[in-house]
């Protein structure tokens, strides 16, 4: 038998290293990651300098850096930062607010599940940028009709989600309740609430995206404020390091709030009932 | 199964005279039902589903004919076929449903001709996926909406720009997931494979990709979900052609039942998308991977 | 020891009627069945021939066809508990608060529950694992969990589906002789399902063979093994008797089941 010739496929296979190849490999990751992103920008910055490109086109980091630190210092960036803030925080909490009680509730009633489930599925599958011309009409261009559109966004997502892990529920723990007597209340309390946390955690970090996404359309059809605003006005006048800029933020909060949901959602792997 | 509202028959009955009292547990009571009665039970879920939608639209028309409703802003069901009749007869309409399935073809097409081999690539490649991991999810976690004047810069506001904004969206959608797959292959698979020598090549064509296939399905899903929102914020953006835009257009002059027709419309593509996006994805997955895979909503 | 009945079955027929075909499939055929208290009993018999279904009507999981069960009042909580096959603990709860659980849904408040569950916890050799979340559990243990989860509510009559069906052939051995040990210390009742005749024989006062689908008792067997019994009771020449005869009953009914000896 050969000895053992360790043939890099580059494929990952974590079960099998030992804790100073762990190490390494996560050590790797960070270095790679770092020297990727480095690379990029470095890159980046050597096109535009070198002129082989049109700065108006995309930019350069010096650029977005220079746009940042004026808007930033002078402070005209953080009225549109706290307007989008507003319509997203509030938007969203709404529809935490009443998507978890409500999709708790639909799901533990068979009969209003299923009068209510092709409904909404219906409404999840629109998408919802297409309501945004009517909600703008109805609700005019002010905080409100963000924040209802952010609403809309995030509530149908956080809905179905909790609906689906109420309905995901193992048979098997039910009947283990049951067995013992345990009456409606405590089956909810102590079965169905926790099954739905991995679900319903899944449809929050869904959300989180959805009304970002939100935020920028609302904004971006009828507004005269906030980060979509932002970045469309400073479009029309191909201040393109003033768009990185918006791009950049957009893309900085979806990663960590992304990132801060996903944490949990790993935290509440073991619940969920598959997995047993 | 048993029925939720049966009689029980159970109750604690002491033995003759003296002597410990037992706890009766009786049989099943079934209660003879009618052949409507039998019917209505198998059919339920489809009978009440089907009810709760009629009765969103029976309550939307009554609300708008009596006041509840402002039908100057949602219209009514009624109108809304009117005025989808009405649409469906103008050659206009037809121009804008080519243009959009134009968008939304070459779009996808051109992200999974694109997201799956490269996806294979850079999965395959631990140390080139590492490098690209903090570029790929921050351009996936970037609104696309927010991308749109960008785009717009680069291509203007035709046809192209759109199809850059749906590809966007599909590419990542299929990209991700095609990643992840590469990098969840089963350990142990791979050292069946490997065991018997077998060559890289035939490892991947026999053992990567047939097991990545579920994942490219589910981000095939995704991606047609994307695509759909894709064509709808562009067209709403730049307004030139597209179903998009016969919802802004009907929204500027206050035509509420043109509006809803195209919303409607939308609805429509969503559900069958999703629907057969669903089925797709069930039929391409043996075996489902214990893992979440990331289901994004931009 | 009170030598009374602790369950008394008559009858008990269960039936399931396909409404689309208009057939029907009998799970049990009118059995007849009596437990004295203390007693432990095991319904033995291959896959599907309704033990586990009797196991469940008597639990309330199902509700039969036909028939009646009687069992012996409690003076307060549940007169049965049920081990399952599957462990089916709860993920987000610790072991303590699993075994605590059946007296959470019989009423005692939570503090209390945990208190009286401690014990238990330390009798099935869970000691220090309180703590543990399930998913930090071997097999054996979570079948450990689940038994001390019944035990703990203290209810006469224990009834156990399969409860090492899914474990390695030697944690099956170390657990019924575990099992022996709790049951001697708790003095419970226990109506005991299997498919495994070693088992059934080595645990039971009574084994009761059934038949294949539609479940009827082919047999009530009493085995007259001294008690206690250590594990090497197995390779005993009575043991081996009872075995041959249970094996004869079952293939002279046409019933496909592992040879006694290979069926550890």
């Amino acid at each position: 038998m050969a000895a053992t010739a360790t043939r890099s496929t580059g494929l990952g296979d974590p079960g099998r290293l030992g804790p100073v190849q762990r190490f390494r490999r996560a050590n790797e990751r960070l270095l790679y990651g770092t020297l990727g992103f480095v690379l990029v920008i470095v890159l980046w910055e050597l096109a535009a300098d070198l002129g082989l490109y049109r700065r108006s086109l995309l930019s350069s980091p010096s650029f977005i850096w220079n746009a940042a630190a004026r808007d930033f210092g002078s402070g005209t960036i953080w009225p549109h930062l706290a307007s989008s803030g507003a319509e997203y925080g509030l938007g969203f909490a709404a529809a935490l607010a009443l998507g978890i009680p409500l999709g708790l509730l639909i799901g533990m009633f068979r009969r209003v599940d299923h009068v209510v489930s092709l409904l909404l599925f219906g409404i999840y599958s629109t998408p919802k940028a297409a309501i945004a011309p009517l909600i703008i009409l109805v609700a005019g261009i002010g905080l409100e009709s963000k924040a209802i559109f952010v609403f809309l966004l995030a509530f149908f997502s956080v809905i179905v989600s909790t609906m689906a892990g109420v309905h995901a529920v193992a048979e098997r723990h039910r009947d283990l309740a049951r067995s013992f007597g345990a009456s409606r209340w405590l089956e909810f309390r102590s079965v169905v609430l926790p099954t739905t946390v991995p679900f319903l955690l899944t449809g929050i970090r869904i959300a989180s995206g959805r009304a970002l996404v939100g935020v920028v359309v609302a904004e971006e059809l009828a507004a005269n404020q906030g980060i979509g605003y932002y970045i469309e006005f400073y479009g029309t006048f191909l201040d393109t390091s003033r768009v990185m800029l918006g791009v950049v933020i957009l893309g900085l909060f979806g990663i960590t709030s992304g990132e801060l949901v996903r944490r949990l959602e790993k935290r509440f792997e073991v619940w969920r009932p598959e997995i047993h | 199964m048993s029925d939720s509202a049966t009689a029980t028959g159970s109750g604690l009955s002491a033995s003759t005279g003296q002597g410990p009292v037992y706890r009766v547990i009786g049989p099943r009571v079934r209660r003879n039902r009618s052949p409507l009665g039998r019917w209505y039970r198998r059919n339920e879920r489809a009978i009440l589903g089907i009810t709760g939608l009629v009765s969103f639209f029976a309550l939307w028309q009554v609300g708008s004919m009596v006041g509840w409703i402002d039908p100057f802003f949602f219209s009514s069901p009624v109108d809304i076929v009117a005025a989808a009749v009405a649409e469906v007869q103008v050659p206009r309409f037809w121009d804008d449903v080519r243009y959009s399935v134009t968008e939304v073809t070459v779009g996808f097409i051109a992200a999974l001709v694109l997201a799956v081999p490269l996806g294979l690539a850079i999965g395959w490649y631990r140390r080139v996926s590492f490098t690209f991991d903090p570029w790929l999810n921050f351009f996936n976690a970037v609104p696309r909406p927010a991308l749109i004047p960008l785009v717009v810069l680069w291509v203007g506001l035709g046809i192209e720009m759109k199809m850059v904004i749906v590809f966007l969206g599909g590419f990542f959608s299929i990209l991700l997931p095609t990643v992840e797959g590469v990098r969840t292959v089963e350990p142990q698979i791979l050292d069946v494979s490997r065991s018997f020598r077998a060559s890289n090549r035939r490892l991947f064509t026999s053992v990567i990709f047939p097991a990545t296939v579920p994942f490219i399905a589910t981000g095939v899903r995704l991606a047609l979900g994307r695509l759909l929102i894709g064509v709808v914020i562009a067209e709403l953006y730049a307004q030139t052609q597209g179903l998009g835009v016969l919802i802004g257009k009907a929204a500027d002059s206050l035509q509420s039942d043109r509006m809803m027709f195209g919303i409607l419309l939308f609805t429509l593509m969503g559900v069958i998308t999703t629907e057969a996006a669903g089925r797709i994805e069930r039929r391409m997955q043996r075996w489902r991977p214990s893992l979440n895979v990331a289901e994004e909503g931009n | 020891m009170d030598t009374g009945f602790a369950l008394i079955a008559r009858g008990v027929h269960m039936e399931y009627r396909d409404r689309k075909s208009d057939t029907s499939l009998v799970a049990i055929e009118s059995m007849d069945l009596d437990v004295r208290a203390g007693e432990f009993v095991s319904l033995l018999g291959p896959s599907g021939c309704g033990k586990s279904t009797f196991l469940k009507i008597v639990n309330g999981l199902l509700k039969g066809t036909a028939g009646e069960i009687r069992l012996r009042a409690a003076g307060n909580g549940r007169e049965d508990a049920m081990v399952f096959q599957d462990a089916a603990l709860f993920p987000w709860y610790s072991v303590l608060d699993n075994v605590a659980y059946g007296l959470v849904c019989a009423g005692v408040p939570r503090k209390q529950a945990r208190e009286r569950a401690m014990p238990l916890i330390e009798l099935v050799g869970l000691a220090g694992f309180a703590d543990r979340y399930p998913y930090q559990l071997s097999g054996g243990m979570q079948q450990r969990a689940n038994l001390a989860r019944a035990l703990a509510v203290d209810s006469e009559i224990l009834l156990m589906d399969e409860p090492f069906a899914s474990l390695d052939a030697q944690t099956r051995e170390v657990m019924q002789a575990e099992l022996l040990r709790i049951w001697n210390a708790a003095k419970k009742t226990v109506v005991f399902v299997t498919h495994q005749i070693d088992e059934a024989i080595y645990l039971s006062d009574r084994v009761v063979v059934m038949s294949a689908r539609p479940g009827r008792i082919l047999a009530d067997i009493r085995i007259d093994l001294p008690r206690p019994r250590a594990l090497d009771v197995k390779r005993r020449a009575e043991f081996t008797g009872y075995a041959d005869q249970i094996w004869k009953l079952l293939t002279t009914h046409g019933v496909s089941v592992a040879a006694p000896t290979d069926a550890t």
